[in-house]
């Protein structure tokens, strides 16, 4: 596979999962590309206005990666931090028209500072890897440590939390837990995870301006965790990464390609309305592996019995 | 000479003057009760008489339009259910609100939640003490089904349980908060008379065993008048009664409002 085409698929999937975060709280929050633009300005910064970011020669050093990534992750959560309080007092429909707004002013005042380099952004941003698989790997085991982490959250008091208030929010408080504050933890953990995908992605692209956080992104990051599932961290990887290679498998068909994919994502829900993934057809899948793993050693027993003959008593 | 009269004790619950008004209807019309540590405090009263909205507003789901709560004999420090549960009351539902996605073991996790807390790093890392807690917590978990028989349940998701089962899944989850006051709103609705008097056996049971003081809504007044130490009964918003079931039995407004129309 193309490695450029695996690298895109890969950030899709850590996108999905900043989706997935609020969304298993139950807060339909789309601000994700507006923290994922804020990295990303950050990375692009830093590696092209300071020089110790910036490296030597064609190549940026792997360290300054990483404390970019770093930094973009804690501006982007302390913003959610200091906004979150207040977003997330709305509910539903009104959360997800708030963080669209939230993302379209981030966007407006990038594309309005002359630092940020206006509508063409900033360009010739350093690479820390010399090859596009270089990137596809270092994503590749960042994406895992992410679903690590994300498994082990669901496991947790904060994770079972989370769910609990998007089956029942008002139960959840009876019981002691703390609604706002669950919410606002997601939401900052959320805006985390995109803020430093952000900054890892201004390198891959090489250059950064403020249509990558707009509207249309706030919407396709939602469709990965709508087609994929939202109830275990599985459902928006598989939703990101599957949706992310999409309109480039069908870059053959032309424009039809945005017809098709535009069908996938509005009979993806119909066709399974919990999305992909969901724990219950995992459950199941595990099952019938068990049943074909038993139905395999019947077939290996009958073949001893053939083989050896009948055992006596 | 007499000797120096005892001090009452001070009551964990009281409510004074309470009225809460819905537009024109109100539910709640100067209400005012006091519920002593360890009884077992029923109210009854027919439909639509309030009683659903007194709990609410003493678990501050629901503002009242006027008068106060105390606990404790004082004013509760406190304007949020979960504050509240932490202070020690918990309570169920008419209409059963379980986290129907959730399997019911992590039904009562989630009542743990309080007993929970750890640094979230230290919980994402899963340090030894850490699983330790965890394990320590599930088997607490596990405890408290068996109280309900639900343990060879754990693993099902709770939306799959039948009403019964759910009920006391529900009262399992309250009582995993641990609670100094439960609020049990129909308990045994949609029971069968066994079920219903074996409910009945284990509210005295955790009553005893927890040091609980319970506050109970119930429909079936002979059920009532065995469980209750004392009654109120509740009608168009006002408190009509309060005393011991015998008393309440024989008090003329109760026959003409409530037990007069049952029989
Ligand atoms: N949130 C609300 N808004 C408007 N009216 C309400 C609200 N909650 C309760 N009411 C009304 O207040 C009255 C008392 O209701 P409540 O649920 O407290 O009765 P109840 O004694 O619990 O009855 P039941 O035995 O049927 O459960 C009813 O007439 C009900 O319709
Ligand atoms: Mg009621």
């Amino acid at each position: 596979m193309d490695a450029g085409l695996l690298e895109q698929m890969l950030i899709g999937a850590l996108l999905a999962l900043s989706v997935y975060l609020p969304l298993r709280c139950g807060q339909l929050s789309l601000a994700t590309p507006g923290f994922f633009a804020i990295g990303g300005t950050v990375a692009a910064l830093l590696s092209t206005r300071i020089p110790i970011f910036a490296g030597t020669g064609a190549t940026s050093p792997l360290p300054a990666l990483l404390l970019e990534m770093t930094l973009a992750g804690l501006l982007a959560g302390l913003l959610a931090l200091a906004i979150g309080g207040t977003v997330l007092r709305l509910r539903g429909i009104y959360l997800a028209i708030a963080t669209i707004a939230l993302v379209e002013i981030l966007r407006v005042i990038t594309l309005n500072l002359s630092f940020t380099g206006g509508a063409l952004g900033i360009f010739g941003i350093p690479q820390p890897f010399t090859t596009t698989a270089g990137y596809a790997g270092f994503t590749l085991v960042l994406l895992a440590l992410v679903c690590w982490l994300c498994a082990r959250l669901e496991q947790l008091r904060l994770g079972r939390a989370m769910a609990a208030i998007r089956d029942d929010e008002l139960a959840a408080a009876c019981v002691g837990i703390d609604t706002a504050q669950v919410k606002l933890q997601a939401f900052v953990l959320s805006a985390l995870l995109a803020g430093l995908t952000g900054a890892l992605a201004a390198h891959f692209l090489n250059s950064w301006n403020a249509k990558v956080g707009s509207f249309d992104a706030s919407i396709t990051t939602l469709a990965f965790v709508v087609f994929g599932g939202s109830r275990t961290w599985l459902g928006p990887v598989i939703g990101g990464l599957v949706l992310s290679a999409l309109p480039e498998l069908l870059r053959p068909v032309g424009d039809l390609r945005l017809i098709v994919f535009g069908l996938v994502i509005l009979l993806g829900p119909v066709l399974f309305p919990q999305g992909l993934i969901t724990p219950q057809g995992l459950q199941g899948l595990g099952h019938r592996l068990l049943g074909y793993g038993q139905q395999l050693r019947g077939y290996g027993h009958k073949l001893l019995v053939r083989v050896n003959g009948p055992r006596r008593p | 000479m007499s000797a120096a009269p005892l001090l009452e004790a001070v009551p964990l619950l009281q409510v004074e003057g309470l009225s809460c008004r819905f537009g024109g209807l109100l539910a709640l019309n100067n209400v005012s009760l006091a519920v002593r540590q360890g009884e077992i405090f029923g109210l009854i009263g027919p439909n639509g008489a309030g009683k659903t909205t007194l709990f609410n507003v003493i678990s501050a789901l629901t503002p009242p339009s006027s008068g106060r709560v105390l606990w404790r004999g004082a004013l509760i420090p406190a304007s949020r259910p979960d504050q509240l549960s932490r202070l020690g009351l918990a309570r169920t539902f008419q209409n059963l609100r379980l986290f129907d996605s959730l399997s019911v073991r992590d039904n009562v996790l989630v009542g743990l939640h309080r007993f929970a807390a750890s640094p979230l790093a230290a919980g994402l890392l899963g340090s030894a003490g850490e699983r330790r807690r965890q394990r320590q917590l599930e088997q607490r978990a596990l405890e408290l089904l068996a109280l309900v028989a639900l343990e060879d349940e754990a693993d099902l998701p709770a939306a799959s349980l039948p009403y019964g089962e759910r009920r006391r899944l529900e009262l399992a989850r309250a009582l995993a908060t641990e609670p100094q006051l439960l609020l049990l709103d129909e308990p045994a609705a949609g029971m069968n008379p066994a079920e219903k008097n074996d409910l009945c056996g284990l509210i005295r049971t955790i009553r005893d065993r927890f040091d609980l003081t319970v506050m109970i809504i119930e429909h079936h007044v002979p059920l009532m008048m065995r469980l209750c130490d004392r009654l109120a009964v509740l009608n168009f918003g006002e408190r009509i009664a309060l005393g011991s079931p015998a008393a309440v039995r024989q008090d003329p407004r109760v026959i003409e409002a409530y037990l007069g129309s049952a029989r």
